[in-house]
């Protein structure tokens, strides 16, 4: 019973060092604390979920780590010490389990107040953006939480190796003249976000950090998160569940401007590809109409052998595509000696065209994801080249890669 | 008999009366083949230590390459591939045989065997083991998995791991699986059918408890991951889908069935180490543990709730909101006993007389590190604290903690404690203390910062990082720990090899033990025991010690009246 001084001494110090603990979180983010600035209602729940834990964690940690170290230096083994032969002590056994219970008790009751600031998506505010379409891409029985009023912005997050696609829903059903982006979301402030998130090779993670929790990208699987943000911005984050060897480059950030700057950036990005998709129009027009024309002036003859296409020409699509109708450039993807490029999205020409006869190369182009190099997915090259290039410039681009490549 | 026949002498002759035994086998042919615990448990400690010091290479290369931001040290192929050999060889190629050779030399001796049930079997888990090993290591050979020790399909699957890896990683965890099943059922047989007379449940060693428990464990979950890796084979080689979503396979499957598995697996790696710890604390403060029946109802508590809360790993995949809770909670209850059981050592120091040899400093290292492995993991139940945390550094720190705070320091702590058992020889106790100090402080350095780097949003499996949120210094200062960490690492290693020459001789009970294994030689014999003494109580040795000095307390008085 000498000790009960000391007790309370040692029980004042882990008082006093908690309580300098847990303002200290708050100063020192990131050492002690997650990250934390965007404002938006999940984040903040979250963080002060955290910090109850921390500051009940630094009372436990202190609390028994300091009768730990009384108990070594009180009980060390001296001359005359006796060890007090005790077997155990009912009620104090009783006491300590109890005691831990309570405070998971403690923690849990907080959380379960927390959670409907985490989990459930609040209205957008008056001053977001005026009309947040709700429309989304989920189907089927699982659907994201909307807020109360259902006014809801909601973007489809695709993770794929190694980048991040988002697609803005619009309100009509074609999803394919949908406004997207890759790394970077634009976003309006103080307006709900919705995310689904999904994922078209293997399991990816969302993270922003100063955005709330992560939500994995699971093939086969649509996950949901929200975020809504009053601190215009950009808050980075990254992928975090392991994809391959392009894990630690596959980052994202969500850039939160005004809702005013938000339509404005979003016009812009739907007038691009409403006129990308008229130009591509007005080129398939034009392709068909000559097509019918040399089917009626020349059935049958084995046609004036088309002028030879000079391989230069070939190199010129190679590196800048034929933009006009949407012929994405060889080069931004593929590294290519002779061209100069060296881009790694997908496999190098030098290597895998190498021996390759000119049909090869040519439906190598045309149906990319008959044959997948060793390492790469499929779905990453466009298919569309069927389309988008007329016959002679495929000729000439194949020409040109079999002379580049292969010498011939 | 050619020597003059005396005529039959009146006086007896003293003489030695031996048993007659075979002199012991020596020679590296007579360990490969031997079915003797002691050497089957030896040869596993030996085995596991080097596959620690190559678990441990990687993780320095892996620290190096974290030294500074935007580091090229090493490619993205080789970093994923080191991560996933440092995680595989540290649960499945250090920590577990190290455990099981510890408790194969000490469970039979504990109980009073004079051998494990199935010696045979015994000699089989050990080279299944040991060929796990190589075909894992024979990866090196081509190119080694790179999913991480989880192997999350379809990451793992030929679409997006076409290696022969992720092969050499699933036959590692057959060979090494079907190990650790016989060697517990071995471990169950001989704990339920062996023990000394006397030994009743309540009298059995704390240590021996957890690894009853451990068997049971791996007993439940090996079935599940062997067959999950069976699945993964067949997806891979065979045409199934089972984890493929284009065909309408389920990636959560793997996860599911990989951490019913991958969470009874960190009570398989601790709850031993639990039992270490329990019997190392009563032995250097001369106390009875404190609550005995505690302690065994809590490793069993442990293991029942255990074995329900493996979906706390994956609160960030889309499940349903009810099981959240549900793991939530189911992982806050195991949080109960973990501290039922932190409360009952610490109470076994109080008011003993406590001594610090190597073995109990690691024993105290253990409690600390692991008190604060314990209170990370309620962040991390906390499935909305856990979506900010998960697959950080944070959770690194978090399971460095508990599996280094709980298992590692234990078997170090269990490693110096019955070293004088196995060898006959003392381990150098001034350069244990030297070597104890650097591995505790520079695992503190490590990983305490890591937390903090989780915290500033580093994900796990990185090769490389940004300079952003003090990244940069963050992990500089866990490189450095780690680096002092691996020479503390080393001195032990040299403080072995030289104790197994120079050390002072043990004796049969250098540490005045409680348990049975004190009571036969250092070395012991082959057969363990001469005569196995009737058990009475927990601390069988205290009262055979008590006996003896009342035999000669009676001796002395008589000795005393004679000579009056």
């Amino acid at each position: 019973m000498t000790s009960r001084p000391a007790k309370n001494s040692i029980l004042f110090g882990i008082v006093l060092i908690a309580a300098l603990l847990i303002p200290a979180a708050g100063a020192f983010a990131g050492i002690l604390a997650p990250e934390s600035g965007g404002g938006t209602p999940n984040a903040e729940g979250i963080r002060s979920l955290y910090l109850l834990i921390f500051g009940l964690g630094c009372v436990v940690f202190f609390g028994v780590g300091g009768l730990l170290i009384y108990t070594l230096s009180k009980f060390r083994a001296s001359k005359g010490a006796e060890a007090v032969q005790i077997h155990g002590n009912n009620r104090l056994e009783v006491g300590w389990t109890v005691g831990a219970a309570l405070l998971l008790v403690l923690i849990s009751v907080v959380t379960f107040i927390k959670l409907d600031q985490i989990k459930n998506p609040p209205n957008s505010s008056a001053n977001g953006l005026s009309s947040p379409q709700n429309a989304s891409f989920s189907s089927g029985p699982a659907k994201p939480d909307i807020p109360p009023n259902g006014r809801s912005l909601n973007i489809d997050v695709n993770g794929q190796q190694y980048l991040w696609r988002y697609t803005y829903a619009d309100t009509d059903t074609n999803n394919l003249n949908n406004v997207f982006s890759y790394e970077q979301m634009v976003v309006p402030t103080n307006t709900t976000v919705t995310l689904s998130i999904r994922s078209q090779d293997v399991q990816h993670s969302w993270w922003i950090p100063e955005l709330g929790g992560k939500f994995d990208a699971v093939p086969g699987y649509t996950n949901y998160t929200w975020f809504k943000i009053s601190e215009p911005g950009v808050y980075d984050g990254q992928c975090a569940e392991l994809c391959g060897r392009g894990h630690a480059t596959m980052i994202a950030s969500v850039k939160a401007v005004s809702p005013a700057e938000y339509r404005l950036w979003y016009a812009s990005q739907k007038a691009a590809i409403v006129s990308a998709e008229k130009q591509a129009a007005t080129a398939r027009n034009a392709l068909v109409a000559k097509d019918a024309k040399a089917l009626k002036t020349a059935p049958s003859a084995p046609a004036a052998a088309p002028a030879p296409v000079a391989a230069a020409d070939g190199k010129k699509i190679f590196v800048a595509g034929v933009p006009a109708t949407g012929a994405l450039a060889c080069g931004s993807c593929h590294a290519l000696k002779d061209a100069g490029t060296s881009a790694a999205v997908g496999p190098p020409l030098d290597v895998v065209l190498k021996g390759q006869s000119a049909a090869m190369i040519k439906a190598s182009i045309l149906y990319p994801n008959k044959i997948i190099s060793k390492g790469y997915a499929a779905n990453i090259m466009p298919a569309n080249y069927a389309t988008s290039l007329t016959k002679p410039q495929l000729d000439a681009l194949v020409n040109y890669l079999n002379s580049a490549v292969n010498g011939k | 008999m050619t020597t003059t026949s005396a005529a039959p002498s009146t006086t007896a002759i003293p003489e030695v009366v031996v048993n007659s035994a075979a002199p012991r086998p020596t020679g590296w042919l007579s360990w490969l083949t031997s079915t003797d615990h002691k050497r089957i448990g030896i040869m596993y400690i030996v085995a596991a230590w080097m596959f620690l010091v190559i678990g441990g290479v990687e993780a320095l290369l892996i620290r190096l390459q974290l030294a500074v931001p935007d580091n090229t040290l090493l490619s993205p192929q080789t970093y994923n591939a080191l991560f996933t050999m440092h995680g595989t060889t540290m649960v499945f190629l250090f920590l577990m045989p190290m455990i099981t050779g510890i408790a194969n030399y000490t469970v039979p001796l504990m109980i009073g065997a004079r051998d494990m049930a199935f010696p045979k079997l015994n000699a089989l888990s050990l080279w299944l083991f040991i060929a796990g090993g190589i075909v894992f290591y024979g990866s090196l050979l081509f190119s080694p998995a790179e999913c991480g020790w989880t192997c999350y399909a379809p990451l793992s699957e030929t679409a997006f791991s076409p290696s022969n890896g992720v092969d050499s990683w699933i036959f590692l965890v057959h060979l090494v699986g079907v190990s650790s099943f016989v060697g517990a059922l071995n471990i169950f047989v001989t704990i339920t059918n062996m023990r000394a007379p006397g030994m009743s449940w309540g009298r059995v060693p704390l240590f021996v408890w957890t690894m009853l428990t451990q068997a049971i464990l791996l007993i439940i979950s090996i079935p599940v991951i062997a067959g999950a890796v069976t699945l993964l084979l067949t997806d891979r080689h065979f045409g199934t889908h089972f984890y493929d979503p284009t065909n309408g396979g389920s990636p959560l499957l793997w996860q599911h069935l990989f951490w019913f598995f991958g969470h009874p697996e960190v009570y398989i790696l601790v709850l031993p180490g639990f039992g270490v710890i329990s019997e190392i604390l009563p032995v250097f403060s001369r106390k009875p543990i404190f609550g005995y029946k505690a302690i065994v109802a809590a490793t069993l508590g442990i293991a029942v709730i255990g074995t329900l809360v493996w979906a706390h790993h994956m609160f960030t995949v889309p499940l349903p909101f009810f099981l959240l809770i549900f793991f939530m909670l189911g992982t806050y209850l195991v949080a109960i006993p973990t501290g039922v059981k932190i409360f009952n050592w610490v109470f076994t120091m109080w008011r003993g007389a406590i001594e610090f040899p190597v073995a109990m400093l690691y024993a105290i290292g253990f409690l600390a590190t692991f008190l604060l492995g314990g209170i990370t993991g309620i962040f991390l139940a906390t499935f909305p604290v856990d979506w900010q945390l998960h697959d950080t550094y944070f959770v690194v720190a978090h399971f460095h903690y508990t599996i280094v705070g709980g298992a590692v320091f234990a078997m170090m702590a269990g490693l110096y404690y019955w070293f004088p058992k196995m060898t006959g020889r003392m381990m150098n106790e001034k350069l244990g203390k030297i070597s104890f100090a650097l591995t505790l402080g520079g695992f503190w350095i490590t990983f305490l910062i890591q937390h903090s780097a989780g915290l500033s949003g580093m994900p796990r499996r990185v090769y490389e990082y940004a300079d952003v949120n003090n990244l940069g210094t963050y992990n500089m200062i866990s490189t450095i720990g780690s680096f002092i960490l691996a020479l503390g690492v080393l001195l032990t290693i040299i403080n072995i090899l030289q104790s197994l020459k120079n050390g002072a001789k043990a004796g049969p009970d250098p540490w005045r033990g409680n348990t049975l294994e004190w009571f036969t030689p250092s070395p012991p014999p082959v057969n363990n025991f001469d005569i196995v003494p009737r058990v009475r109580s927990v601390e069988p040795m205290q009262d055979i010690r008590r006996q003896i000095e009342r035999q000669d307390r009676v001796g002395e008085e008589a000795g005393v009246a004679a000579g009056s």
